[in-house]
């Protein structure tokens, strides 16, 4: 393997990782209701 | 505590203007479309098909397209974040400075000033316009946003955010040029460069004023309309990052088999195909929203524009993708399918949204009942069916020429000549030409249909009354 | 975190949007329009070529004509040789088009003498009936500006010389944008290389055809040759053509690799079978001329 590669799978591997743990932070149970609660918010602001 | 008291008379007025440059865009299109059926048409030198196309699309994109986006932010963002516009003086001179940035766009294309970089053809001093709107409006929704009065902030907001941000730096960098003349610039890029500068901007206009801020409309307008909330909330948060992290790679789809890096053609084929998941993201988070309220397709006319509008998105991002393939774009570009796929993203997905948006709007801004609903049926199958027809005539017009362009015979010669092969299109232009005018037909019920609204609608329910504090 | 602050979110939405710029936009300019990409041939447009370029702009011909030639069979038989980035340093911004409603003009330079161009741009029907193409033969009443052209190349940064430019005075925008579509593509000799190589004996496969036969293959001379040859053979933009002046091999051969420093096309793409036909159309027709 090259250095090319290796960056490549690097680069690949490091966005992966971010992207589970945006996912893994919003999904937590105990986020549940904090990251849900504009949803419900948003339809009495007339 | 009171209710905030919203300013409603600016968001009228862009309402009402980007209605006017909406007209205007299909029209022009009704007309460019005969052109391309019979070139007598043309009247050089100021009406020719090649001077006027610039300006259906940028009056639908710019006129239409943002002029809705402004009216439907300035009026999201105040509720949004419960206070008032930040500056409603800012907001009036953003509203006439809009509409003689669009109106001197239009004379300067019939002019033949243009940097043919297409969705951005106006010549520098145009952009520099451009360019000052976009700041006016953006200081106004960031600042209302910052004064807001509810702490976390919904979906919308970060589509409009993420727009605002996305379109000053795609429209600033594609518009660095060196000025010759008044109206004559050369781009500081040359080539393949220039190539590939232009569709990471072309590309991703599409993403930041035709398809996040939609978003943002449908995530406010759907919940509103139905009366249940968005189904998730954090599932939109996932799709929001990807897509604005996706969308950005894949210009370069524009530009398969061209001089232009082929690395740079694969990274933009990869992330073409992966945009399918957050763009479906929202399409489903919209869809499982209907959960037991489908009934409503029926019963709420507002409801049939939002959903058909978020599966026009869905049926747009899956042939979107399919369009960035290789082999598939081999074979089916530049030739009329192409026109077929945007358009049933102009017309299907972004224009459904936007009038459902101005639908649900005018009883907020003018206090009065939407005039007819039946008309608004009328308006909603008229536009679907002239749609439908435009873009699937094309589709096959495309399928069929892509088809004459590439037969061989079997001693390798060309079976068609290009004449041939443009011959056989006719039929097909002359059946979109016509979808055209049925679309047309359609936004001419709508206009009598809001023009109505105001002049005769009824008093709204008194509900509604107390709702807006006008009561 | 970031739901509750906005300038935040603003930051990371720039970051997630500059991650793909830098990649795919900004990156490229390392290896794009380098000393890598230069092509030995390829020169800046003289002042006349490139008004016609900026007229060409005006007129947005690029809404109907794309300017690369994708590597693919069908178009490198039916244009020419495929596009190469270096083709393209002096252009600013590139004019690649996005959709083919008439053909691609990549290689166009050279295909066709002027001639061809001042009567296809006065009167495209006259050439290609059912065409949609609009005439643009006003352009011939407009005189060039000597001095804003000049502006122009020194902003560009191209060599010119006075002569050039003083040239431009006698000159008109039809002048100007047919120099610049007979210099598009004809800056590598593609014409040379794609040249095809005829082996062996070359043999009338249709020697005998009767009249009736003959008449049948009317139409493959009236799409392709009647517009400059006429539609009797007897001349127009092309000479006359009389069947008795050549051998079937000289006519076959003509007509397949063309006449490059006439302007007459080479027509190999039609393949060797329909060359033929035409071949006994021109040197066997009675009706015609003959």
């Amino acid at each position: 393997m090259d250095m090319a590669s290796i960056l490549y799978l690097g680069v690949t591997f490091g966005l992966f990782i971010i992207f589970v743990l945006i996912v893994r932070n919003t999904y937590r149970r105990r986020n549940k209701e904090e990251k849900e609660a504009p949803k419900y918010r948003m339809m009495n602001d007339d | 505590m009171g209710k905030p008291q919203y300013h409603t008379d600016i968001v009228k007025s862009f309402v009402n203007w980007s209605l006017v440059w909406g007209v205007v865009a299909v029209l022009v299109g009704v007309i460019v479309s005969f052109q391309m059926v019979n070139p007598d048409l043309n009247y050089p030198p100021y009406f020719t098909f090649g001077r006027l196309r610039p300006i259906h699309t940028n009056a639908g994109i710019y006129g239409w397209g943002v002029g809705t986006i402004f009216a439907m932010f300035l009026y999201m963002a105040q509720r949004l974040c419960k206070t008032p516009l930040w500056s409603l003086g800012l907001a009036k001179f953003q509203l006439w400075l809009f509409n003689i940035t669009i109106a001197a766009s239009a004379v300067t294309l019939l002019l033949g000033y243009s940097s043919t970089l297409e969705y951005h053809e106006m010549e520098w001093p145009i952009d520099i316009m451009i360019v000052v709107l976009w700041v006016t409006f953006s200081i106004n929704i960031i600042m209302t946003i910052i004064k807001r009065k509810e702490e976390q902030m919904y979906i919308s907001l970060w589509y409009m955010m993420a727009a605002i941000i996305g379109i000053a730096i795609l429209f600033t960098v594609n518009a660095l040029a060196v000025p010759v003349s008044a109206f004559k610039s050369y781009s500081i890029f040359a080539g393949t460069n220039s190539a590939n500068v232009q569709w990471w901007f072309g590309h991703n206009a599409v993403a930041m004023a035709l398809t996040a801020p939609p978003l943002a409309m449908f995530y406010y307008f759907l919940p509103k309309t139905t009366g249940v909330p968005i189904y998730s909330h954090r599932l939109s948060i996932i799709s929001f990052w990807s897509l604005i992290f996706m969308y950005l790679w894949t210009g370069a789809h524009h530009l398969l088999w061209t001089p232009v890096p082929d690395w740079i053609q694969t990274l933009a084929m990869a992330f073409s195909i992966m945009l399918i998941a957050p763009s479906w993201g929202s399409v489903i988070n919209g869809y499982l929203s209907m959960k037991g309220q489908w009934h409503q397709m029926r019963d709420n006319y507002l409801v049939k524009f939002l959903i058909l509008g978020i599966t026009f998105y869905g049926l747009q991002t899956l042939q979107g993708p399919m369009q960035a393939i290789r082999s598939f774009s081999a074979f089916i570009h530049y030739t009329d399918w192409v026109p077929g796929h945007i358009h049933m993203g102009t017309m299907g997905w972004v224009s459904l949204v936007s009038v459902a948006g101005i639908y649900f709007l005018l009883p907020r801004i003018y206090g009065r009942e939407v005039y007819s609903i039946p008309l608004a049926n009328l308006h909603f199958w008229l536009v679907v069916i002239g749609q439908l027809i435009w873009s699937t005539s094309m589709w096959i017009a495309g399928v069929l020429q892509a088809g004459m362009w590439n037969a061989m015979n079997a001693d390798g010669s060309l079976t068609y000549t290009f004449t041939e092969t443009m011959v056989e299109m006719y039929p097909y232009w002359w059946i979109r030409a016509i979808g055209g005018i049925i679309y047309l037909i359609g936004i001419l019920v709508f206009i009598y249909n809001v023009y109505m609204t105001v002049q005769k609608g009824k008093e709204p329910a008194p509900k509604l009354l107390e709702v807006e504090g006008r009561a | 975190m970031w739901e509750k602050k906005p300038i935040l979110l603003m930051l990371m939405a720039t970051a997630a949007i500059l991650v793909g710029t830098i990649v795919t936009m900004v990156l490229p300019f390392v290896w794009v329009n380098t000393e890598a990409d230069r092509i030995e041939g390829v020169t800046p447009y003289t002042p006349l070529e490139q008004e016609g370029r900026d007229i060409y702009m005006r007129e947005g011909c690029n809404n109907c004509h794309t300017q690369t030639v994708r590597p693919l069979v069908a178009e490198v038989v039916r244009y020419g040789d495929y596009s190469k980035s270096g083709e393209f340093v002096y252009d600013r911004p590139f004019l690649w088009g996005s959709k083919r409603t008439g053909p691609d003009l990549a290689r166009l330079g050279g295909k066709y003498p002027d001639a061809w161009h001042f009567q296809h741009m006065e009167n495209p029907s006259s050439i290609y009936p059912k065409t949609n193409m609009p005439a643009y033969g006003w352009l011939s009443n407009n005189a060039l500006k000597p001095d804003k052209i000049r502006r122009k190349v020194e902003v560009l940064g191209f060599p010119f010389t006075e002569e050039q430019i003083a040239e431009l005075a006698t000159k008109n925008e039809m002048d100007a944008i047919i120099a610049y579509m007979q210099k598009l593509g004809n800056d590598i000799p593609w014409r040379q290389t794609a040249r095809t190589e005829i082996v062996g004996e070359l043999r009338n496969p249709f020697a005998g055809a009767d009249q009736t036969t003959l008449a049948a293959w009317k139409p493959l001379y009236q799409s392709n040759c009647s517009a400059c040859h006429g539609a009797n053979m007897e001349g127009g933009i092309g000479p006359e053509l009389v069947g008795e002046y050549y051998d079937e091999e000289t006519l076959f051969r003509l007509i397949y690799d063309g006449i490059p420093e006439l302007g007459m096309p080479a027509y190999a793409n039609l393949g060797t079978e329909r060359v033929w036909q035409l071949v006994n159309l021109i040197k066997y027709d009675q009706a015609m001329g003959n």
